[in-house]
């Protein structure tokens, strides 16, 4: 069988024996090459979910959405291991109760989808363990090392011609997990923290407050970079943040469900006498 | 025979238009995104793409701009208006949903307010349009009653010729005609015919979709919540929209000294129409997903007579869950069946 079929099995016994209220998953897209997130709450829709090497989006954040979880039902969530750590983030952040979430896991190489063992997110360690060990020093994208041997002036200005793209549209912000502030410190106005307008100053302070804030806790899903409309290269920050921190902190994020925050905890024997 | 401009006289015309003191703009593919912006030359002009993945509308109205400058005083205020720096413009291969856009938004621009930022672009700029001869998957201006050589909004339509070798040319408006003028010479009589424009099918019934939006008894409907499950509420669809128009007034700087600016908003965020009560009109993405939809085609249309929609097929192209127009109309035209 199929894991395709095996999770649609799967969907469709936690569904009708209650155990899930809903399933988060992949279905067919406007294209061949799309698939879109799906919501099953009925066991006869389970058929309508996708499984394969199409399905990217991690589906993580659709977990925090309004209201979702506070009937302390459980959810089933399809979830790629960059979902998984961020949904051990969300509850180390007390976003969430993992408890509710049964996990559907899957990895894909090239076009073959495994299957990930395990329900609960305490399962999934030694697969978040092997990813922390196989990190890569530097992306091997020839980008990210064409960047890295830049002088900060060109670097600057590499940024800023990116940077001078954006339209403020926020995709990255919505589409990433670990942007589930009620509101923003763009949003914020009282006071003002960042320019609301999109221009270059405005551009420039959103991307580098986004940056900082996700450094510790972005888990590299790329979905702030796929739903970004002009192609900013938004994984690349993402990519030298989180080495910053592995390097610095020894931390990775979303390890287990009760790791610290690392930009968030402090302890009183630190070398640091400031906390920002 | 017909006016024909072949394309080994394009940067000519560049230079000729140039000299003539209109800023010459057009699709260019630049920094990894296709957009619309000024050129020097004929060869940076990228006319192999469908359709710029930006929309012509940051011409007309850009993401954000100054309106005044302010200093407060202890007696007066002084305020400096800023109109925006445009002179002539030539805008050469625009596509015709996105030219049809800017028409679409001329009445809102021009109803209650004249709003000078818009009209004075509008005024300055002469629209050269090429149809289409290719689509994609979600090109829709059939599905709105328009056509890849519609000439609404266009100054000067261009029909391809079979192998790029230039464009026939039709003359639509005054404004059109008096900027050809000044190429008159480079243009040649020949029965050179014109490529087939682009097929593109017709993905939903509008006027079936039209009648169920205006049914009040839709406006509750569950449908809202189903099909807008995925929205993340992002702005993506409505900043790529040539017709979505709009915008925030901010104010920029101290108390005694700033710039007022106005910035585009989108019916996407949840701030939209928060009141500082802390209470939301549209509180759920389901109720900002209809609002879309019901302005598009249902309110916009019952105050100016026409959907504010081209057809560009952006919104549904870009969005990061795979939702868009394309699919809401669809699913709108099954219900109404
Ligand atoms: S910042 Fe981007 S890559 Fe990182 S978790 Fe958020 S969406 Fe994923
Ligand atoms: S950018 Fe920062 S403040 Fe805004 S949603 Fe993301 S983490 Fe929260
Ligand atoms: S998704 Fe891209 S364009 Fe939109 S706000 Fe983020 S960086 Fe800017
Ligand atoms: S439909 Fe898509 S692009 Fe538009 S707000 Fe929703 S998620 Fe963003
Ligand atoms: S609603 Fe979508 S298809 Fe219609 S004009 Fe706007 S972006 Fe284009």
């Amino acid at each position: 069988m199929s894991i395709e079929e095996q999770y649609r099995t799967r969907a469709k016994e936690l569904l009708s024996g209650g155990a899930v209220k809903m399933v988060i998953g992949y279905g067919k897209g406007t294209t061949a090459s799309r698939r879109r997130p799906l919501f099953i709450s009925s066991p006869d829709d389970v058929e309508r979910l996708v499984l394969d090497d199409a399905c990217i989006t991690n589906l993580s954040g659709y977990l925090v959405s309004e209201g979702l979880l506070s009937d302390e039902k459980r959810v089933a969530v399809f979830l790629r291991p960059e979902g998984i750590r961020a949904v051990n983030i969300l509850a180390a952040e007390s976003q969430l109760d993992a408890e509710q979430i049964v996990i559907f896991g899957f990895d894909v190489s090239g076009t073959e989808v495994r299957a990930l063992k395990g329900i609960h997110v305490e399962e999934f360690s030694d697969v978040i363990g092997s990813i922390k060990e196989g990190a890569p020093e530097a992306s091997e994208e020839e980008l990210f090392e064409k960047i890295e041997k830049m002088s900060p002036q060109e670097r600057f200005s590499f940024w800023q011609e990116e940077f001078a793209k954006c339209i403020k549209c926020y995709a990255c912000r919505q589409a990433c997990p670990m942007c589930y502030c009620r509101r923003c410190i763009v949003d914020s106005n009282q006071p003002q923290w960042v320019n609301t307008s999109s221009h270059s100053l405005g551009n420039f302070e959103w991307n580098i407050v986004r940056a900082f804030h996700l450094s510790g806790r972005c888990v590299e899903c790329g979905n702030c970079d796929r739903a970004c409309p002009v192609n900013i290269p938004l994984r690349l920050i993402n990519h030298r943040m989180a080495e910053e921190v592995l390097g610095a902190f020894d931390h990775f994020a979303g390890m287990s469900k009760t790791q610290e925050p690392v930009l968030a905890s402090f302890k009183k024997d630190d070398s640091e006498t400031f906390i920002l | 025979m017909t006016k024909i401009l072949f394309s080994d006289k394009l940067d000519k015309c560049v230079e000729r238009w140039k000299s003539a003191g209109f800023t010459v703009i057009g699709p260019v593919q630049r920094a990894n995104i296709s957009t619309y912006a000024a050129v020097e030359h004929a060869a940076e002009l990228e006319f192999g793409l469908i359709l710029p993945d930006r929309s012509i509308k940051d011409l007309f109205f850009p993401q954000s701009e100054p309106m005044l400058r302010y200093t407060i005083k202890k007696e007066s205020i002084d305020t400096d208006e800023c109109l925006p720096p445009v002179g002539p413009r030539i805008i050469f291969g625009a596509r015709p949903c996105d030219a049809s856009g800017m028409a679409i938004d001329d009445p809102l621009f021009g109803w209650d307010y004249k709003d000078e930022y818009w009209f004075q672009r509008r005024n300055e700029s002469v629209i050269v349009t090429i149809a289409c001869t290719k689509a994609d998957d979600f090109c829709m201006c059939t599905s709105l009653k328009m056509a890849p050589d519609s000439c609404k909004g266009s100054d000067i339509l261009l029909r391809p010729l079979a192998g790029n070798k230039g464009w026939q040319v039709e003359e639509l408006t005054d404004r059109g005609r008096e900027a050809f003028k000044t190429i008159a010479d480079l243009l040649q009589e020949s029965s050179e015919q014109a490529a087939p424009i682009a097929v593109v099918e017709k993905k939903f019934d509008l006027d079936a979709c039209v009648a169920w939006l205006q049914n009040p008894e839709h406006f509750e409907s569950r449908f809202w919540k189903e099909i807008s499950m995925r929205c993340i509420g992002c702005a993506s669809c409505t900043y790529l929209c040539p017709t979505c128009h709009c915008f925030d007034i901010q104010d920029e700087g101290d108390t005694y000294t700033g710039i007022r600016r106005k910035n585009w908003d989108s019916c996407s965020f949840a701030l939209f129409t928060m009141h500082t009560s802390g209470h939301n009109p549209r509180s759920t993405q389901s109720a900002r997903w209809r609002q879309r939809i019901m302005h598009k085609f249902n309110y916009f249309p019952g105050k100016f007579s026409v959907n504010s929609c081209s057809g560009c097929g952006r919104c549904s192209r870009q969005c990061p869950v795979d939702m868009g127009i394309t699919e809401t109309l669809q699913e709108i035209s099954k219900l109404s069946l």
